[in-house]
């Protein structure tokens, strides 16, 4: 037996040494630059850029934005530093936001508010807005402002009239006091030197309406469908500028379809008219339904093909306030026997074709202005055309626009939440990569939060 | 008596692992045999022919009890599509575990034996937070074969032998993360842990050796439904909200272990050296989905079921192995496999992350007086680098795994001892 050991120990401590040299390495994949500059990376946008969710801007939001993800995986092949303008200390909750402090009963959401270490002054801006404090450090990388649209970026398209630092308080909080009145976002981007910059702009130019159930506000002259031929113009004069010309490499997104966002598809007419026919407070339930203001001031019985926005719940069913209208909001039993839906609420089917053909003509102009300006196109809307048809799978995740349990919308139904961004931010990596033949690294979505729940 | 006791601690440490064949299988029964790239079929060498031809028993002169144990080394990386970091697995050691004992008339026709042997298995444990982990964070899949054996010698040159192949053991533990968090933002989690319920197939064969210098065997191993029937459930690190979604306590599933035939072919050119080839065929195709059935929610209001598709194919496994006795008392062995995998691109698992595999194979025997006798034996395993692409995963409607490179390397070392009488 002895003898046994005595050869096979020398075989032993040889395998020991074989063991020790078995795991396999794989080579690091190539992270290279290409032909694009990432030095100084800067993202002009409006909220999806700022990093907006849940119905704020917050310092964590920022973070979370997909400049800032962009910017992470630059960083891998040469990028720079990557400014943020971000809440001072002690108001790290900016705005404010939404958070999910679990269900109701019936299965909706109860969303709580964020009123700690908020940012807010105190004042209000000449729109009757709340002022935010003000952003004192050097411009930052991420020029996103929240709820800016491309006609509110140049004070030339409304005459100077409306200058849109007195109106949104996220732009106002950039300026300084005197320039508050005189600088457009226009001019504000035209003083940053990226060597590679990332573009999206449009958004709200469609967006503002249809959130508003199609509504123009009376304070806000920037709250309808922008025209074709002011954001033509606008669009090129700020893709002119940030591009130096065209001779600034860059990416250049397009606008989604905004009705497949989860604020108009949550809250579907049928679910609505079966609670209504269920309602045993109501005499003869049974032919009770939804009825709507559409656009036009017509009242009617809601179809399949209007979409109620993701608020409309919180006042369909509330009694009336009217003492000559006994129904509860929403609910009638014909035209003339109804309290119908404010046309705020709802899109009809007249207001989602206006919006769609406006998406497509103002996506036409980014399109020719893109190849005019030498961009490459970040097709944003097939993008999310595909996921809302099948979600999108990643590491044996599939992520949808479902509101909340799809992870990819945040509480306010349209803003992504962190694993959304990430999803946009994959986007423009892969264009990126295609373009200029780099090889900047994808990110992991599911490393992200989409919405943890209570 | 003595057999009886030796079973009980083999139940302790049986287990296998996705080693050294493709898919689960797992073909380390023999170490005589492991020293020779797997060969086996064409041969008679020792009791551990029950396991690669019945057939060959009768012919094998020795009567006695033979232990085997290897130790598996596996070393992966990954790097995924979607993903910066290169992850390696939490690094396990799994012990498939042999018995065979032989007994019979010294000059008989016939022989009879009872092998333990464990032909199927997997343990694979990821990375902490790696990128797969909502398809695979843990498995271990275990099965022992209990098989009774006989064997007859027709002519002095022709035998055959069958032998009734019981899943005396089945064991499937499985664990993922779930795509949901909790107010921590913890992700979730599920464990299934299950047995197997005890099953019978057949190990049979056929052994030729027309003269002195060649043999020729084949060998057929019944496919084997490995079933688990109300396997607990447990789910952790779930949300109140999220708690409805998540109520299945037991499941059930039913994994195949494909039919196995095997040509193998011995030449003896002079009495020291043996040489012998072995082709392993694998039924593998018969893979084609697995399916969960659960009693109760799993992600979602009326969700009780989970289909994930394989659509493995029939694989060949070819095996090339020597020995020479260098001594009455010391033989050395060498040999080699090449081992096509069943999956299919885009089609690659976690749980199996596979490519087709090439080993080398080194082994010694001593013997140590008339009755007793040592057998060690090495393989190195190198599984090909294999990726799979998101458009694979897209491609093919599989997008439930993750894409990325898998690389794999195995060592396995094994020990046998040998008690003739």
């Amino acid at each position: 037996m002895y003898k046994i050991f005595k050869n096979t120990l020398p075989g032993l401590a040889l395998l020991g040494l074989v063991l020790g040299g078995c795991q396999p390495e794989l080579e690091a994949p190539k992270a290279d630059k290409g032909s694009a500059d990432f030095s100084k990376y800067v993202a002009v946008g409006n909220s999806l850029t700022a990093g907006y969710q849940s119905g704020g801007l917050s310092n964590a939001s920022q973070a979370n934005s997909y400049p800032a993800m962009l910017a992470m995986q630059f960083k891998k092949v040469g990028g720079g530093d990557f400014v943020q303008p971000s809440f001072k200390a002690g108001q790290e909750n900016g705005s404010g936001y939404l958070s999910l402090a679990g269900f109701n009963a019936n299965g909706t959401p109860r969303l709580v508010p964020v009123t700690t270490s908020l940012a807010y002054t105190g004042q209000q801006l000449p729109s009757g807005q709340n002022q935010l404090t003000a952003y004192e450090g050097a411009q930052p990388n991420n020029l996103g402002v929240p709820g800016i649209s491309v006609i509110s970026s140049v004070s030339a398209l409304t005459g100077g009239l409306a200058p849109y630092g007195a109106i949104n308080p996220f732009f106002n909080r950039l300026l300084s006091g005197t320039e508050v009145l005189t600088t457009d976002y226009l001019t504000y981007i035209g003083r940053a030197t990226p060597t590679f910059f990332t573009f999206w702009l449009g958004n709200n130019d469609v967006l503002t309406y249809a959130t508003n159930g199609g509504v123009a506000s009376a304070t806000n002259p920037f709250s309808g469908l922008s025209d074709t031929t002011r954001f033509g113009i606008g669009y090129r004069a700020l893709l002119g500028t940030i591009s130096k010309n065209g001779t600034v490499k860059g990416a250049v997104a397009n606008i989604p379809g905004v009705t497949a966002l989860p604020y108009f598809t949550t809250v579907r007419v049928a679910a609505i008219n079966a609670s209504i026919k269920a309602n045993p407070a109501l005499p003869n339930a049974a032919l009770a339904g939804l009825y709507i203001t559409t656009g036009k001031g017509e009242v009617r019985a809601a179809t399949a093909s209007d979409l109620l926005v993701l608020t409309s719940t919180s006042v369909i069913g509330t009694p009336s306030t009217d003492a000559n209208n006994p129904f509860p909001v929403g609910v009638g039993y014909a035209p003339t026997q109804s309290n119908p839906l404010p046309s705020q609420y709802v899109l009809d089917a007249d207001e989602i074709s206006a919006i769609t053909t406006r998406t497509a003509q103002l996506n036409s102009i980014i399109a020719k202005s893109a190849r005019q300006y030498k961009q490459p196109l970040v097709d944003m809307a097939t993008l999310f055309t595909g996921i809302s048809a099948n979600g999108i799978a990643t590491n044996g995740v599939t992520n949808t626009t479902s509101f909340i349990s799809g992870n990819l919308f945040s509480l306010d139904g349209v803003h992504p939440t962190p694993r959304g961004y990430a999803v946009v931010a994959n986007e423009f990596i892969r264009v990126i990569n295609q373009t200029y033949g780099a090889s900047v690294p994808f990110l992991n979505p599911n490393e992200y939060p989409g919405i943890p729940l209570p | 008596m003595k057999l009886k006791s030796l079973l009980l601690v083999g139940g302790a440490l049986l287990s296998g692992s996705a080693a050294s064949a493709g898919g689960f299988q797992v073909s380390l029964a023999g170490i005589k045999n492991n020293g020779m790239g797997g060969v086996g079929t064409g041969l008679a060498l020792d009791q551990a022919a029950m396991f690669y031809n019945p057939g060959a028993l009768a012919m094998v002169r020795e009567r006695g009890v033979q232990i085997g144990a290897n130790a598996t080394f596996a070393r992966q990386s990954f790097r995924g599509q979607f993903g910066s970091e290169e992850r390696t697995l939490r690094n396990s050691v799994v012990t498939p575990f042999s018995l065979f004992a032989g007994f019979g008339p010294a000059e008989g026709k016939w022989k009879a034996g009872i092998a333990v042997y464990t032909p199927f298995g997997s343990k694979l444990q990821y990375a902490d937070g790696w990128e797969g982990r909502f398809a695979l964070t843990d498995i271990d899949l275990k099965s022992i074969f209990v098989q009774p054996t006989v064997s007859y010698a027709l002519t002095e040159n022709l035998s055959v032998g069958v032998g009734v192949a019981v899943l005396a053991y089945g064991a499937v533990n499985l664990q993922r993360d779930i795509p949901a968090q909790n107010a921590q933002g913890q992700f979730g989690h599920v464990e299934l842990d299950g047995k197997a319920e005890n099953k019978v197939g057949f190990n049979a064969g056929i052994y030729f050796k027309p003269s002195e210098k060649l043999s020729v065997g084949v060998s057929y191993r019944s496919k084997i439904d490995a079933t688990v029937k109300g396997g607990d459930v447990t789910f952790s690190n779930l949300s109140a909200a999220a708690t409805p979604s998540f109520r299945a306590t037991e499941f059930d599933v039913t994994i195949p272990l494909p039919a196995t035939t095997t040509i193998g072919i011995g030449l003896m050119p002079t009495e020291k050296l043996t040489l012998a080839l072995d082709v392993n065929h694998v039924q593998w195709s018969q893979y084609r989905s697995l399916d969960f059935k659960f009693n109760n929610n799993v992600g979602g209001a009326g969700i009780t079921s989970s289909s994930s598709k394989r659509f493995y194919e029939d694989a060949l496994t070819f095996r090339l192995g020597g020995q020479y006795a260098l001594t009455d008392a010391f033989t050395v062995r060498a040999g080699g496999a090449y081992d096509m995998s069943p999956v299919k691109d885009g089609y690659v698992t976690p749980e199996t992350p596979d490519a087709n595999r090439v080993s080398g194979t080194l082994g010694v025997s001593y013997k140590a007086g008339e009755h007793f006798s040592v057998d060690v034996s090495t393989q190195f395993v190198s599984l090909a680098k294999r990726t799979q692409t998101q458009s694979d995963l897209l491609n093919n409607g599989t997008t439930d795994r993750v894409a990325g490179t898998y690389k794999t390397n195995i060592v396995i070392p094994g020990i046998g001892f040998n008690y003739n009488f």
